[in-house]
């Protein structure tokens, strides 16, 4: 009996290679992470505005309508990609987009904005990463939903793709 | 000119390797086996210091280069730049593979040819895969053209010196278990006949591997508490984690080889565990590099590398542990074990490390389990780590205090217990005093610091005692164990934080400290803006303790901000701070972090590499007066 057991670490060790070789295959996307805030409040901050003379207080921004949050910078590339859909989103009824810029230059910041257009209704500065800390932000761009009670509904990591696009305007008309 | 005569290295490379696994099917030592040994040997090196020298001269026509590096990058990044990306990290891991190689090539004698060659023909294999998947996926002497102007700069959250020789010595770690796991194939596919005492070969690789993990493990913690500016050092990131597993199992191992050794027990085990810790090894890179996971190491992803790991992953566990499952019976012996012997302590040791190494192994993969069978995603964190891994260590540090003092066989009770008793002293009165002395209670608290003086006092007794049959490597590492356990204990369990807005002059405290905002200017770094803060700390009486002065940096290339975070440290305490952003109108927001007995961690763990250095050194003699 002891002997046949000597034979289970192959059996267990292909068991694992199956399960992540059935992973690498499907078509899934390793960036549609749940956020650990799902469904719970936004975290609460403050910082400067980046177009506004006044401060960027998250509990004044959030609780109202439904938000769209999307984190961005200039020295990233996908969010260049992105920045269509983001202006897409911002020319429909009943959405607010709100851009956290990440770790940028405030000044290249707004020339971008200028250059490719702002569909943001706000900005807030987070220059050293902190408020993406809170949000629990792997990377940028990351888009999270939060409805009219301030609480975070989806997020996504990565560029918002045409598939991506679809997806969120259908969890907004869930939401409604 | 370098890349191409890199790239040719490289491919000449993969031909040695390939005729050394054909040539030592021969299974005896010929000069075939010795031109392929130090030729792949010799290739590796040259294509490494290729593609080194192409950073250092920033030859942007190669396009490795042009995406990692910059000519305004200070030379030891550029340096360290060769193996601070995904594809020149491969290179490394290669020349470490060809390293060990001609180590175990040398090991050559009458008596042990069809053993080594055993040994080297699965080295061979696992070599020629490496390079195999390097050429493939992830060749870094890809060529650019146009040659381009400059390149596009080497993430600024890298340039740290911790950073610069973290890989390298994890490397050494995990590709040592590569040549325990090339002896453990060699000892299951020996015929009954032949008496070698393979683990007298394993030994001295599992303590290099070991001690080296270790050591990598170190710095890249280091690197995190000075880099990333969180306050902390150890995050259960997937790639901590596949870092950790090894060397949980390393520990295991370690330990179980002494029991082979004394008592000839344990051997199926031990050789399972040899082929579990390096499989461990390569499942946990191909993890990180296939985009199956993400986390905050990520490298850059490719899907086809994921499917070539995978496969190599398949064949090498595949074969290695059908072999095991086939041939180990001769291995087994049905010897029962006193449970209060030194054996006994090391079976309890090795079933609590393989316990932990389950438990960090189920929290990495199962997001994707649970993704593979029902299509939702979870997130397993922090608190899943801190409640499976630390409970099961407490038995486990209890147990390592008094092993080492435990004899062979059916030991004495009443003799044991005369044995503790002054170190139980010890650690008694130092804990009632720091407790007294500090009035801050907490129950892990206790539990840590009555760990870690149990762990100090038995080792310093022992080294006073100095027993003839105690190795000197064991306590010196057993030793950096406890300073470890202090360290971590008083900085995850007392540590404050304070974030606070300041403008120049204003002043803030935190402990017995005192901070004042003196001034912020404006400074150049060599590849850098950088706003600079500056700080006087002052203690309960007014005496100047320190200046701190953090930095928020710009690196203009790669158009990043990082901050710079200011530390003072003492044998008690890091006054930690990062300075946040702000201007001269609001001030700034700092963040402060009073982070207890630090050092103590670093001490420890260097205290351990010591250990293991000794160790090996011994282990290695003991060798060589077997051949």
């Amino acid at each position: 009996m002891r002997k046949q057991l000597l034979i289970l670490p192959s059996i267990f060790f292909l068991l694992i290679l199956l399960i992540f070789f059935y992973l690498l295959i499907i078509d899934r996307n390793p960036s549609e992470l749940p956020s650990t805030l799902l469904n719970k409040n936004v975290p609460k901050f403050e910082t400067e505005s980046l177009l506004k003379e006044k401060k960027f207080v998250s509990s004044d921004v959030f609780g109202k309508e439904i938000k769209l949050v999307n984190f961005f910078a200039t020295w990233c590339k996908p969010c260049r990609d992105e920045h269509n859909y983001i202006k897409r989103f911002s020319n429909q009824e009943g959405i607010e987009v709100i851009g956290i810029n990440y770790k940028d230059n405030s000044q290249k910041a707004i020339g971008w904005l200028k250059e490719l257009g702002n569909p943001y209704s706000n900005i807030a500065v987070d220059k050293n990463g902190r408020i993406a800390i809170d949000w629990g932000v792997y990377g940028i761009p990351e888009t999270f939903i939060v409805n009219s009670k301030g609480i975070i509904k989806y997020r996504h990591v990565g560029p918002v793709t045409k598939k991506i696009y679809k997806k969120i305007n259908l969890i907004i008309n869930e939401i409604e | 000119m370098a890349p191409y005569l890199g790239n040719l290295s490289l491919w000449l490379s993969l031909f040695f390797a390939i005729s050394q696994f054909f040539v030592s099917k021969k299974n005896k030592k010929s000069k075939f086996i010795t031109i392929s040994v130090i030729g792949l040997l010799i290739s590796s090196l040259i294509s490494f210091f290729l593609l080194m020298y192409s950073h250092v001269v920033s030859d942007f026509s190669v396009l490795n280069v042009f995406q990692n590096s910059h000519t305004t990058k200070p030379l030891l990044y550029k340096v360290s730049g060769t193996w601070g990306n995904h594809e020149g990290s491969m290179l490394l891991w290669i020349l470490v593979l060809t390293i060990f190689n001609y180590f175990i090539f040398k090991l050559y004698n009458e008596k042990n040819s069809i053993f080594i060659s055993k040994t080297l023909e699965t080295q061979a294999f696992i070599t020629a895969g490496f390079i195999l998947f390097t050429v493939l996926t992830s060749n870094p002497f890809e060529i650019i053209s146009p040659t381009q102007a400059d390149g596009l700069g080497f993430n600024p959250i890298l340039q740290d010196p911790a950073l610069a020789i973290h890989p390298p010595l994890l490397y050494i770690g995990y590709v040592g278990f590569s040549a325990v796991f090339s002896i453990s194939i060699a000892t299951l596919a020996l015929e009954n006949n032949e008496k070698i005492p393979w683990h007298s070969y394993m030994k001295p690789f599992v303590v290099a591997a070991w001690t080296f993990l270790t050591i990598g493990i170190a710095f890249g913690a280091v690197w995190a508490y000075y880099e990333l500016g969180w306050g902390g050092w150890w995050f259960w990131d997937p790639v901590e984690n596949a870092s950790f597993m090894p060397w949980l199992l390393g520990t295991a191992l370690l330990h179980s080889l002494i029991t082979v050794e004394k008592k000839k027990s344990l051997q199926s085990w031990v050789l399972l565990l040899s082929i579990l810790a390096f499989l461990l090894s390569v499942v946990g890179t191909f993890l990180v590099r296939s985009g199956i996971l993400t986390s905050v190491h990520t490298f850059a992803l490719d899907p086809s590398r994921g499917i070539y790991i995978l496969a190599f992953t398949a064949i090498l566990g595949g074969y290695s542990l059908i072999l095991f499952g086939l041939k180990s019976k001769k291995y087994l012996n049905n010897s029962y074990f006193s449970f209060f012997s030194k054996e006994g302590s090391i079976l309890i040791n090795n079933i609590l490390m393989v316990v932990v190494c389950s438990s960090v192994f189920l929290g990495t993969i199962y997001p994707l389990l649970v993704e593979a069978f029902t299509n939702n995603k979870i997130s397993v964190g922090e608190p899943y780590y801190n409640s499976t891994v630390v409970p099961i260590m407490i038995p486990a540090i209890l147990i390592m205090g008094i092993g080492p003092i435990l004899s062979w066989g059916k030991g004495d009770k009443s003799k044991t217990f005369k044995k503790i008793f002054p170190s139980v002293l010890l650690t008694a009165i130092i804990t009632l005093f720091i407790f007294l002395f500090y009035q801050s209670y907490s129950l892990i608290g206790i539990v840590g610091i009555v760990l870690a003086f149990w762990i100090i006092s038995n080792n310093v007794i022992i080294l006073f005692q100095k027993r003839e049959n105690l190795s000197n490597g064991m306590i010196v590492a057993h030793l950096g164990i406890g300073l470890l356990i202090l360290g971590i204990t008083g900085s995850s369990v007392w540590q404050e934080e304070k974030i606070i807005q300041m403008k120049v002059n204003n002043e803030t405290n935190i402990k017995e400290y005192n901070i004042i905002f003196k001034e912020i200017n404006e400074i150049k770094g060599p590849n850098y803006f950088a706003l600079q803060g500056n700080f006087f700390v002052y203690d309960k009486n007014k005496n100047i303790i320190t200046k701190l002065q953090p930095e928020n940096r710009f690196y203009p290339v790669t158009n990043n901000f990082t901050t710079e975070v200011s530390i003072h440290t003492n044998l008690l305490r890091d006054l930690y701070m990062v300075l946040g952003e702000g201007n001269l109108n609001d001030g700034w927001i700092v963040r402060i972090y009073y982070n207890p007995l630090v050092i103590w961690i670093w001490i420890g763990a260097l205290t351990i590499f010591l250990g293991g250095l000794i160790s090996m050194n011994s282990n290695l003699k003991k060798l060589q007066r077997l051949s």
